[in-house]
């Protein structure tokens, strides 16, 4: 990050027209290499929270909440539980269920979690409610969204740069393109890397929650059995690995999964809360 | 209604479903990797799926033995080319949802598409609903031990933090 930044800084000099002008501008432009690093590095939790929170905004605004209180509720419990057996139990968690018949699942920074009625209509149980919200959770832990965004965000600023000298344009600036760029990331998807990530990490915070390990495998498994034409799979099969490859890269993960494969799958309370 | 409709096209997908198996494996006598071998199964064997139990798979293969496989080294034929065409949840959901009640005709639910997603605009409402809905962590932890859920110590794997 740092590195790119002074790459920016070091475009920027070498961009400077004049000779002569080249001692006055050289403040200026070190003024918008701060503000370029400040994009690129400097996001407090009370930043990472805001941000998630217009991202979360917005993704409410392409899809409402499902209208039943009581899966919210009990979607927001699950998730809870979960978010506190992680070295971030402090953040404002909060877990909803969007109105959509498409299968998937999104993280904003800061712990706001979301997905599909699609997706969880095609689960079996609370364990595999568990280890869905667990990956999205590894995502925030691990702020995968947010570095994304600082990606592009930084490449974005460093290439507006020359024509902005203000630090206050450079601030307002900086969220505009964090947020666009959040944006973006819905409709692009991470690194493949993130998302294995998230699984493996997925696996392991089901686990200490007491829930059955392969939760997250099955509803993969149950991703995998499904037609990939379906229109209901179209962008999370655009924006995350083909669930078969997902499937491989778990097997790394049987210590853990078969340690904790006899827990709780608590399907009774999962099909009560949806009302079946 | 919507939810017994969906039920009813889409029965669980463990039961009695064709699936190949990803690399040479062994049919075991039971779910376990200590567990006696019935028989051999060479790559790309089909078998039908009958139940799971934690990592493992019951299944019949094509000679007709029953046994268990590792459930990961599954994999099923609709997420092949096999099946062509669209299963149609989403087109089954609009309708079934247009058909409980003639007044609650989905307003712009169209789900979320990836323009959909780069172009909406913030719903304050939905988000101050989302913070009300939220659980205190006092109340999450009651709600486990209702299950019964107990919390466990396990490490990320290595390399993970």
């Amino acid at each position: 990050m740092r590195r790119a930044a002074l790459a920016a800084l070091v475009a920027l000099c070498a961009a400077a027209p004049a000779h002569a002008q080249f001692n006055f501008n050289l403040n200026r432009l070190l003024d918008v290499g701060k503000n370029v690093r400040q994009a690129a590095g400097g996001i407090d939790p009370k930043e990472e929270i805001e941000l998630g929170r217009d991202m979360a905004a917005r993704l409410l605004g392409a899809a409402p909440l499902v209208a039943n209180e009581g899966l919210q509720r009990y979607v927001n419990n699950v998730g809870r539980w979960l978010a506190s057996q992680t070295e971030r139990p402090e953040l404002p968690w909060r877990f909803g269920v969007l109105e959509a018949p498409q299968l998937n699942a999104f993280a904003t920074p800061g712990g706001h979690i979301f997905i599909t009625r699609g997706l969880v209509e095609r689960m079996r149980n609370e364990a595999e409610l568990a280890g869905v919200l667990a990956h999205e959770i590894a995502h925030v832990l691990k702020k995968h969204h947010l570095q994304a965004m600082q990606k592009t965000a930084q490449l974005e600023l460093a290439n507006t740069a020359i024509t902005t000298f203000s630090r206050q344009d450079a601030s307002a600036q900086k969220r505009d393109k964090l947020l666009s760029a959040g944006s973006e990331l819905f409709a692009r998807g991470l690194d493949k890397s993130d998302e294995l990530e998230a699984d493996r990490l997925g696996v392991v915070i089901a686990a200490r929650a007491g829930y059955d390990a392969y939760g997250l495998p099955a509803v993969l498994q149950t991703l995998q059995a499904m037609n990939p034409a379906d229109s209901g799979l179209a962008l999370m099969f655009k924006t995350h690995p083909a669930p078969a490859e997902r499937l491989d890269a778990l097997e790394k993960m049987y210590p853990t999964l078969d340690a904790y494969a006899a827990q709780q799958q608590l399907a009774a309370r999962f099909l009560g809360a949806l009302g079946r | 209604m919507r939810i017994a409709l969906v039920a009813l096209a889409f029965p669980l997908l463990a039961l009695a479903e064709a699936a190949t198996v990803v690399r040479a494996t062994d049919l075991k006598q039971s779910p376990a990797t200590d567990a006696a071998t019935l028989a051999p199964l060479a790559e790309n064997a089909t078998v039908q799926t009958l139940e799971r139990k934690g990592g493992w798979t019951r299944v019949k293969t094509e000679a007709g033995a029953e046994g268990w496989v590792r459930m990961l080294t599954l994999r099923y034929a609709g997420g092949s080319e096999a099946k062509s065409g669209d299963s149609g949840i989403v087109q089954l959901l609009n309708v079934a949802r247009t058909g409980t009640s003639g007044t609650q005709v989905t307003t712009g639910v169209r789900g979320l598409d990836a323009e959909l997603l780069a172009n909406a605009r913030p719903n304050a409402a939905e988000l101050d609903k989302l913070q009300r809905y939220a659980a205190p962590e006092e109340a999450a932890a009651q709600f486990a031990a209702r299950g019964p859920l107990q919390a466990q110590r396990v490490e990320y794997p290595k390399g993970a933090e």
